[in-house]
């Protein structure tokens, strides 16, 4: 199931140009699945990205605007494109050149595939209690 | 020197078509200008915005570059942020606006406040 999934990914960072990584971790930051494109190795700690998100996502959802659902932050050379699905953090790391609009629109259709996972944990860990 | 009354005029322009504040604050999250329907929104929108930039700018190294421009998606609305000289600028919106609406009124304000405001950005 977890080698299905990173082959998954991996086709996606083929789809857009750009795409360096698609990463998904849970709210503290653990890694449950990487993809990396060949020959890229973006300078961000993966474990660190998901925290920040965590961290940032919380003081979004305070605006009044309900729920966030997504961070882009543009950087010189990056961005990062971040979703907040359900208890999960998908990650696009892309060149600041890449198109956001083809990030964001992926990131909704991985949901389908990261509710999987959280779902997966979920009957893990409650099978585990 | 910068009159205080025309940077509100500019920020009211761009609180137009779905935007529903305009906000300039320094890095510590203080309103130096700002259009929107209540001064209570503004601070709150300022406070978390530049808790957020700040929040994002420690992932910057010399090979990731500076942070130039974040975008948050809700599901009541979007936010933008972005820097103006040492200033951040940040616009709220309702949910029907595009983000790359929002990120052209961002670029066409940083445009036209970056010099006047690299001016008092010594002082």
């Amino acid at each position: 199931m977890s080698e299905e999934l990173v082959v998954h990914f991996e086709k996606l960072l083929t789809r857009v140009d750009g795409l360096l990584s698609a990463v998904v971790t849970d709210r503290d930051g653990v890694v449950l699945l990487r993809a990396n494109a060949p020959n890229s190795a973006p300078p961000f700690t993966e474990s660190a990205l998901g925290c920040t998100f965590a961290l940032a996502s919380d003081q979004a959802s305070k605006l009044g605007l309900k729920k966030n659902r997504s961070i882009v932050s543009v950087y010189g050379a990056y961005q990062l494109v971040q979703f907040n699905h359900s208890s999960l953090i998908t990650t696009f790391v892309a060149n600041s050149s890449a198109n956001t609009g083809l990030l964001l629109e992926l990131g909704s259709e991985l949901e389908s595939v990261t509710q999987v996972i959280a779902t997966a944990l979920h009957e893990r860990h409650s099978g585990a209690l | 020197m910068l009159k205080p009354k025309l940077i509100s005029q500019v920020l009211q322009q761009a609180t137009t078509g779905g935007v529903k504040a305009t906000i300039l604050l320094n890095p510590e999250g203080s309103l130096l200008a700002f259009a929107a329907q209540s001064d209570r929104d503004a601070r709150i929108y300022g406070a978390i915005a530049s808790n957020i930039w700040t929040i994002y700018s420690k992932h910057c190294k010399p090979e990731v570059g500076p942070l130039s421009f974040l975008m948050l998606e809700c599901e009541e609305g979007k936010v933008a942020i972005t820097v103006v000289s040492t200033m951040i600028l940040c616009l709220v919106a309702r949910d029907d606006v595009e983000l790359g609406i929002l990120k052209a009124k961002c670029e066409a304000l940083t445009r036209h406040l970056e010099e006047p405001l690299s001016r008092v950005a010594g002082y």
